[in-house]
């Protein structure tokens, strides 16, 4: 089933139109096909599943999210290879879910979506794909991935370059780097993985650093082999080891989203740990971040402070001027030179605006409603689109705790949601807008106490510094939010009826 | 109040960007040095160069300090365009035969002073402090000095490379005597108080110990190569005229002490200063090199080559 379907299989509307065969589109479907729920359609821009895992196979890539806990609680891995695995083995978890649970029926590959809109007199979601081609479906699942599209650094003179360009999320694994001069822009969660493997094999390897990141030791350990038969022979120890990676996680929320004792202590051990691998004043001075544990995304490793002291490499901390035909020209004159440039520079983030048009009731358009910052009502819905769910949506982002523990939550909720769609027969199922308003004044009152909105400069905000990106609480909180279904808070219309039912 | 309008200035030192291979090193005119300067020049230009890389890594450390975010970015520009001024000069000595291959110049032991003192405490001082002391050091050694090299040294890339300096400095000094302004604005007795407490820091003692023998030094040094030291003291008072030239400039009690200072600076007969400070001059130029630390590694940055 690899391209174009029949006219006739698309035309008839899906119960759930799923956007994106990432873990969330995957799970979403998972979760629905357990609850009876057959007639999924899911659209793949790509020709395989895996989202960014399928994506990022940049040389080191790795989850900083412990395994056991970035996996689905109801298909849980014994056999993880290590207590952080690399992004190989989380794409042959994505497969192995695919096969087990029998997925692939429902996925259209190479139909990547340009347009979404709803039809208000059928009661239907329409999405147009770069093919051409349009689906339908009842309800529509936007888990297209909030970090999906790689992002280019707004530096002068990019296409001047004549050498190799490589984004971290489209890597070239047909160029051989080996003994190459190579660049690495950037020095957030990829960059920090990639380069202690480029440091293995280039001649030369330059590391831009424009804000030094907050970097943690990394327990990162093989998993031995009685671990393996442990969990395979009693799920309930996993269950258990699961159960208590979650708890340390949510204890991290202590030092990671507000600002307490316990982040002193978490950049006391930040410090620590920078202080122990790198003994040169200078060096660890320019790698001493200057903002609050925590206002940016938190990292680990244990390999990156070693590999920036390697003796072919070097790390630049001069702002960048412009990049020219043969290499970088930073501000203290210096033109460096490169046969290759990694950017490690992350991804498009739609914190202001969606990933294609959405059109809803009244042909409202959601890209110009959230033109100064994504808002939704408890990160799923949208007042004015109705039936549509997000997945990752606005102010869902966990920074302490596994993304799949928050995916799991919204899953479900929208599983609850398209189950009460059909059981009380309804067209459609709209989030008032003062609930909406309501959620989101409580949601960004809590976000002015929080390290992300403490004055530094990073993703989670848009340019005008507005948060439309993190949750403010544990992730038990989320889940308490995600976990009731509040029909009050919504308008419902029922198919025969033009008026409202409630 | 700020004269200038700090975000467009950003803006404008983004925009007026350049690099050592904008200049033609190898251009014809080098043999325009004469045999006379040449050994003049070699040490005039180590201690220009080295001026300007402690003045970096003043600007390093001031930019740790920022008030804000914008004048952080601004800070962090100028570290690295000071650091450029200094490849640049390096660039010339090279060009001039004054430097082996990979050879860095010797800084004089009052400039190893100043970089081992900017390389323990510059990060923990207010930004006062270095925010008046480096307009001064750049107004009065900077200034004076790349004049001097201008009015004597014929050679025409000598003359690109220091249009496109000066071009840098004049934003430098356009920033730093706005922010002097910035930090006199309605505040003085808390500063006052403020800055007595921080006089009494032995880490901006010792600043101080380091940053008035190397003004003696510079002006031994300009002596030593017939240039007349009133140009430093023209160049010294300027920063007394345009540092106060508004009420606010005036109340930052910073302001207040380096201009006493200048004057002292400036006037020889004030022995009471001079007689102590150039002992101190001399003290340091008999300091044995191995009574020195390792040079920090970022004294070590520079270089006269254009690409790496």
């Amino acid at each position: 089933m690899k391209k174009n379907q029949p006219l006739a299989q698309q035309q008839s509307p899906a119960d759930a139109l799923i956007i994106g065969a990432g873990f969330a589109g995957l799970g979403t479907a998972i979760r629905l096909q357990q609850q009876g729920i057959r007639n999924i359609t899911i659209l793949e821009r790509s020709d395989d599943v895996g989202g960014t895992w399928r994506d990022n196979q940049y040389p080191g890539a790795a989850c900083d999210i412990p395994s056991n806990l970035y996996s689905f609680s109801f298909a849980q891995n014994p056999n993880w290879s290590r207590s952080f695995s690399g992004s190989r083995e989380i794409l042959e978890y994505i497969h192995h879910l695919v096969n087990h649970f029998n997925l692939r029926q429902y996925i259209r590959f190479n139909q990547n979506v340009s347009n979404l809109a709803w039809d208000q007199d059928k009661g239907l979601w329409q999405a147009t794909t770069t093919n051409g081609d349009v689906f339908s479906g009842r309800t529509a699942v936007m888990a297209q991935g909030p970090l999906s599209n790689p992002g280019w650094p707004g530096i002068a003179g990019l296409d001047e370059f004549k050498g190799k360009k490589i984004h971290s999320a489209a890597w070239d694994h047909d160029y051989d780097l080996k003994g190459k001069r190579i660049a690495v822009i950037g020095t957030g969660a990829s960059a920090i993985q990639i380069v202690p493997e480029l440091a293995k094999c280039a001649g030369k390897l330059t590391v831009f650093q424009r804000t030094p990141p907050w970097i943690m030791p990394r327990p990162d350990f093989t998993t031995p082999d009685w671990n393996k038969t442990l969990f395979r022979k009693a799920p309930v120890s996993q269950t258990a080891v699961r159960k208590a990676l979650y708890l340390a996680h949510e204890s991290m929320a202590l030092a990671v989203i507000w600002n307490s004792p316990l982040t002193r202590f978490a950049e006391r051990l930040g410090r620590w740990h920078l202080r122990k691998q790198v003994p040169d004043r200078w060096l660890r001075r320019q790698l001493t971040p200057d903002y609050r544990l925590g206002c940016k995304r938190i990292l680990v490793s244990n390999d990156y402070y070693p590999a920036l002291q390697k003796p072919n490499t070097k790390l630049i901390t001069w702002p960048i001027d412009r990049i020219s035909e043969n290499g970088i020209r930073t501000v203290e004159g210096i033109e460096h030179q490169f046969d290759c440039i990694v950017f490690a520079t992350g991804f498009e983030v739609s914190n202001a605006g969606t990933p294609f048009p959405i059109t809803g009731i009244g042909g409202r358009s959601l890209n110009e409603e959230w033109k100064r910052g994504a808002q939704a009502y408890k990160s799923i819905n949208v007042s004015g689109y109705p039936n549509l769910f997000f997945t990752f949506g606005p102010n869902s982002g966990p920074g302490h705790n596994s993304a799949l523990v928050y995916m799991e939550s919204q899953m479900d909720y929208i599983v609850r949601s398209i189950r009460t769609i059909q059981s009380l027969k309804l067209k459609a199922l709209d989030v008032r807008q003062s609930s909406q308003d309501d959620h989101n004044r409580e949601i960004q009152s809590r976000l002015a106490k929080t390290n992300w909105n403490s004055g530094c400069q990073s993703w989670y905000l848009t340019e005008d510094g507005f948060n439309a990106t993190m949750y403010p609480g544990f992730a038990t909180q989320y889940a308490k939010q995600m976990s009731k279904l509040e029909l009050k808070d919504y308008r419902l219309l029922a198919a025969e009826a033009e008026s409202e039912t409630v | 109040m700020a004269k200038i309008d700090l975000d467009k200035m950003l803006e404008k030192i983004k925009d007026t960007q350049w690099s050592l291979s904008d200049v033609d090193w190898d251009a014809p005119g080098a043999e325009l040095i004469t045999p006379e300067q040449w050994p003049k020049l070699k040490a005039f230009m180590a201690d220009l160069m080295w001026i300007e890389h402690v003045g970096a890594r003043a600007f390093a450390a001031m930019a740790k300090k920022a008030p804000d975010d914008t004048l952080r970015q601004i800070y962090t520009y100028f570290h690295a365009e000071e650091q450029r001024h200094a490849n640049a000069e390096m660039a010339l000595m090279k060009r001039w035969g004054m430097l082996e291959d990979g050879e860095l110049p010797e800084p004089n032991n009052n400039l190893r002073l100043v970089i081992e003192w900017l390389d323990r405490f510059a990060d923990d001082q207010p930004v006062y402090v270095l925010g008046t002391v480096v307009p001064m050091l750049e107004i009065a050694l900077d200034g004076a000095l790349c004049k001097f090299l201008l009015d004597t040294v014929d050679d025409p890339v000598c003359h690109q490379a220091f249009e496109l300096i000066n071009g840098d400095e004049a934003r430098h000094l356009g920033v730093g005597f706005s922010v002097m302004e910035m930090q006199g604005h309605g505040k003085t007795y808390i500063e006052l108080i403020r800055m007595t407490a921080q006089l009494m820091d032995p880490r901006l003692i010792l600043g101080i110990a380091s940053y008035f023998p190397l003004l003696n030094k510079m002006r031994d040094n300009i002596v030593e190569m017939g240039l007349p030291e009133e140009k430093l003291y023209e160049a010294m008072r300027k920063f007394e005229k345009i540092g106060g030239r508004t009420g606010d400039g005036r109340r930052n009690p910073w302001f207040q002490i380096i201009k006493h200072h200048g004057r002292f600076v400036v006037d020889r007969k004030k022995r009471f200063y001079h007689a102590p400070i150039d002992a101190l001059v001399k003290v340091a130029d008999v300091i044995p090199r191995k009574a020195f630390p390792e040079v920090p590694s970022w004294v070590k940055e520079i270089t006269y080559q254009p690409t790496a």
